[in-house]
C-alpha cells in the first residue's frame, strides 16, 4: 500500500555531475545514492512487487540492527547529559564556581 | 484538500495499535522527562528570567540558564530519535477534530466584523491625535501595542488566524471595490478571484470580503513574497528606532500612512497585496499555521499545536523561506537591541559619528543575512548528512515551517508579560477612550513569571524539534537517514535557543541612541 503523504509534494532532486546514482526508483524515477535507500523508498512509497518487497524487508532488517545500536548510543548520551547537568547544578548551587 | 486524510489517521492508529502503544508509552516518558527537566531548570532560573541581572547572580548564573536551554533542546532531540514508528507519528500529526464552524462566515458576520474593525482603526487614529500627555492613558498606544501587537498576535498562534476576518484594511478595500462597482468604474479592468497567489489564498479569499475584486495591477511573479520580507524588516526597524511605542501622535500618523498605503495597494493589486506585500497579514498567516484551529477542505478542525506544519510545505515562491527566517530574526532583534551588550557594542560606532539609525539598519540587515546564511548552510549539510540527492533548496523549503513554532514561542515570551501587565489599563481606557481614568492600574508580575517566559522559548523549540523530526521522516526513506538528516538543524536550533534565552535573561532597557 502506498504510504506517502498525499499532501506533500515530491522533493526536487539533483545528481552531482560525474556521479552515477546507485539506483533509480522504477515508479517515480527519483535517484538514490544507495541501494539501501532505494529499497526502503520503494517499499514505503509505492506498491512493490514480490522481489522488491523482499529487498524492502531485508533493508528494514538492516535498519533495525543499526537502529538498535544508534538507540543504545542515544540512551547513553541522554544519561550522561542528565547526570552531567545535575552535577553541574550541584556544583554551581553549592558555590564551587 | 485534507478531506481524504481526515479519515485515515484514525484507521492507521487502530491498525497499528501494538506499535502505537509502545510509541505512546515512549511519548509519555519523553513528556515526563521534559517536564522534569523543565521543573528543574524552571525552578532554578526563575529569578534569572524575571529580573535579569539584578537577582540572577544570587541563584543561577545566566550562563547556566542559557546552557540548560541548549541541553533541553538537544536532549529533546535525543528523545525524539527514540520515536521511530512513522505510523504512530502520523497518528499524532494527522489527528483532527472537526469543529462546527463554517469555514467561510456569512455575509452578515463579515459585515459586522469589518465595520467593527474599521471603527477600531478610526478610534485608534482619533485617540492617537487627541492623546493625553501620559501615553499609558492613551487608547491608541495601549490598544495597538498591548492589545493588538502583543495580545491579538498571541491568539493567531495559540488559537487560530482570524486576521483575514478582522483586518480593517481588507474591509476598507472591499468597501472601495464595492463603491467603485456601484459607480460603474469597472470598464476595461480585469476581474480576479483572489489574485495570482496560488493555493494558500483559499482561506483569505473567502474571508476577504466581497470575493470579486478589481485589480488593475499585478506584482511580478519573480518578486514572490520579497516585498513582504522588506516590509517586515522595515516595520520592525521603524518600531525599534522611533518612539512610536510611546508617542501617540507619531503612532497615529504611522497608522494613517499604513492605512493609505495598504488600501491603495489592496485596491490596485487585489488579494495579492495581502498575500505578498502586506507584512502584517503575512506575519499572522505564518503564525496561524502553528495554531490548533486550522481550516480544512470543508470547515475548521482542531489539531494538535504545530502538527499542521508537518503536512504543509511552503509554496514554491521566491522569498517564502526568507520570510520565515525574517520572522524569526526580527523577534530576536527586537529583544537584542534592548540589551546592555548591544549598547556597549554600538557605543564606539555611534561615538565615531556613524548615525545611529544607520547602525540599527545595518545590524538588522546583517543579522537577517546571518540567519539566512546559517539556515542555508544547515540545509546543505542536511543533504550530506542524509546521504541524499534531494536538493539543498528543496531541503530549505521542506524544513522552514519547523522554524515557525520557535518564532511563536519567542514572541509569547517577549510579549506575554507586557500584555498581562497592561491588560487592566487597556480595559479601563478601552471603557472610555476619550476620557480615560486619571490613574490606570498596571499589574506587577510575580517573580516566577520569568520561568514562564523561559518555558515559552523552550516550548517553541521543543515543538520545532518534533515538527522537524516528522518532516524528516516524510522526506527521507527509512529511519536512520531521517534521524541523521536532523543533526545540522538541531545544532542550529540549539544555537537559536541559547541566543534567545540569553536575550530574554538580559535586563530590559529601551534601545539606546535613538
Amino acid at each position: 500500500m502506498p504510504r506517502s503523504n498525499p499532501e506533500l509534494p515530491e522533493p526536487d532532486v539533483s545528481v552531482p555531475a560525474g556521479e552515477a546514482p546507485a539506483g533509480t526508483c522504477p515508479y517515480c524515477e527519483r535517484p538514490f545514492r544507495t541501494d539501501h535507500a532505494l529499497d526502503l523508498h520503494v517499499g514505503e512509497h509505492h506498491d512493490p512487487t514480490e522481489a522488491e518487497r523482499e529487498r524492502y524487508e531485508a533493508a528494514l532488517e538492516t535498519e533495525r540492527d543499526d537502529l538498535w545500536f544508534f538507540h543504545a548510543k542515544a540512551v547513553v548520551g541522554l544519561g550522561v547529559t542528565y547526570a552531567a547537568t545535575v552535577i553541574l547544578y550541584m556544583a554551581v548551587l553549592g558555590g564551587f564556581f | 484538500m485534507g478531506r481524504d486524510r481526515a479519515g485515515r489517521p484514525s484507521g492507521d492508529v487502530s491498525r497499528a495499535d501494538g506499535a502505537g502503544g509502545a510509541a505512546g508509552r515512549a511519548v509519555g516518558h519523553a513528556i515526563l522527562f521534559a517536564v522534569a527537566v523543565y521543573a528543574c531548570t524552571g525552578e532554578a532560573s526563575a529569578h534569572a528570567g524575571s529580573l535579569g541581572g539584578s537577582v540572577a547572580e544570587a541563584t543561577v548564573p545566566t550562563w547556566l540558564v542559557v546552557l540548560t536551554g541548549g541541553i533541553v533542546v538537544g536532549g529533546t532531540f535525543l528523545f525524539t530519535t527514540l520515536l521511530t514508528d512513522h505510523e504512530a507519528m502520523r497518528g499524532v500529526n494527522w489527528w483532527r477534530l472537526p469543529v462546527p464552524i463554517p469555514a467561510a462566515p456569512g455575509r452578515a458576520v463579515r459585515l459586522v466584523l469589518g465595520a467593527a474593525s474599521v471603527g477600531l482603526l478610526a478610534l485608534v487614529i482619533v485617540t492617537g491625535f487627541t492623546a493625553p500627555a501620559d501615553p499609558t492613558r492613551d487608547f491608541a498606544v495601549l490598544f495597538v501595542w498591548a492589545g493588538w501587537w502583543a495580545g491579538f498576535t498571541a491568539t493567531t498562534y495559540l488559537v487560530g488566524n482570524t486576521w483575514p476576518l478582522v483586518n480593517p484594511w481588507r474591509a476598507l478595500v472591499a468597501l472601495g471595490n464595492r463603491v467603485h462597482g456601484i459607480l460603474g468604474g469597472a470598464g476595461g479592468e480585469r476581474m480576479t478571484h483572489g489574485g495570482a497567489g496560488g493555493e494558500r489564498t483559499a482561506g483569505e479569499r473567502t474571508a476577504g470580503g466581497e470575493g470579486r475584486e478589481r485589480a488593475s495591477g499585478s506584482i511580478p511573479d519573480s518578486w514572490g513574497v520579497w516585498p513582504a520580507v522588506a516590509g517586515l524588516l522595515a516595520l520592525v526597524w521603524v518600531e525599534v528606532v522611533s518612539p512610536v511605542g510611546e508617542d501617540p501622535r507619531l503612532l497615529a500618523g504611522l497608522v494613517v500612512g499604513y492605512t493609505l498605503a495598504t488600501v491603495a495597494g489592496g485596491l490596485r493589486y487585489g488579494s495579492a497585496w495581502f498575500e505578498r506585500v502586506d507584512p502584517v497579514s503575512r506575519v499572522f498567516a505564518a503564525y496561524g499555521r502553528v495554531a490548533p484551529l486550522q481550516r480544512t477542505g470543508d470547515g475548521v478542525a482542531v489539531r494538535l499545536p504545530g502538527t499542521a506544519l508537518t503536512g504543509d510545505p511552503l509554496p514554491e515562491r521566491p522569498g517564502e523561506i526568507a520570510f520565515v527566517v525574517a520572522l524569526l530574526w526580527v523577534t530576536t532583534y527586537d529583544g537584542l537591541v534592548a540589551t546592555p551588550a548591544w549598547e556597549r557594542a554600538v557605543a564606539p560606532l555611534v561615538d565615531a559619528g556613524v548615525p545611529a539609525l544607520l547602525v540599527y539598519a545595518g545590524a538588522l540587515l546583517a543579522g537577517f543575512g546571518l540567519f539566512v546564511g546559517v539556515y542555508r548552510l544547515a540545509a546543505r549539510r542536511v543533504r550530506t548528512a542524509a546521504d541524499s540527492y534531494v536538493t539543498a533548496r528543496a531541503v530549505e523549503r521542506w524544513f522552514a515551517p519547523a522554524l515557525l513554532p520557535i518564532a511563536a514561542g519567542y514572541h509569547l515570551a517577549h510579549f506575554l508579560g507586557y500584555f498581562v501587565g497592561l491588560a487592566p489599563a487597556l480595559a479601563a481606557v478601552g471603557a472610555s477612550p476619550f476620557a480615560p481614568p486619571m490613574n490606570t492600574l498596571v499589574f506587577v508580575l510575580p517573580g516566577w513569571f520569568g520561568t514562564v517566559k523561559l518555558l515559552c522559548v523552550l516550548g517553541g523549540h521543543v515543538l520545532a524539534i518534533w515538527v522537524a523530526h516528522s518532516l524528516a521522516f516524510e522526506l527521507f526513506p527509512g529511519v536512520l537517514s531521517a534521524i541523521r538528516s536532523q543533526y545540522p538543524s538541531v545544532a542550529v536550533m540549539v544555537f537559536y535557543t541559547m541566543t534567545s534565552l540569553w536575550v530574554i535573561t538580559q535586563p530590559y532597557g529601551s534601545p539606546p541612541f535613538v
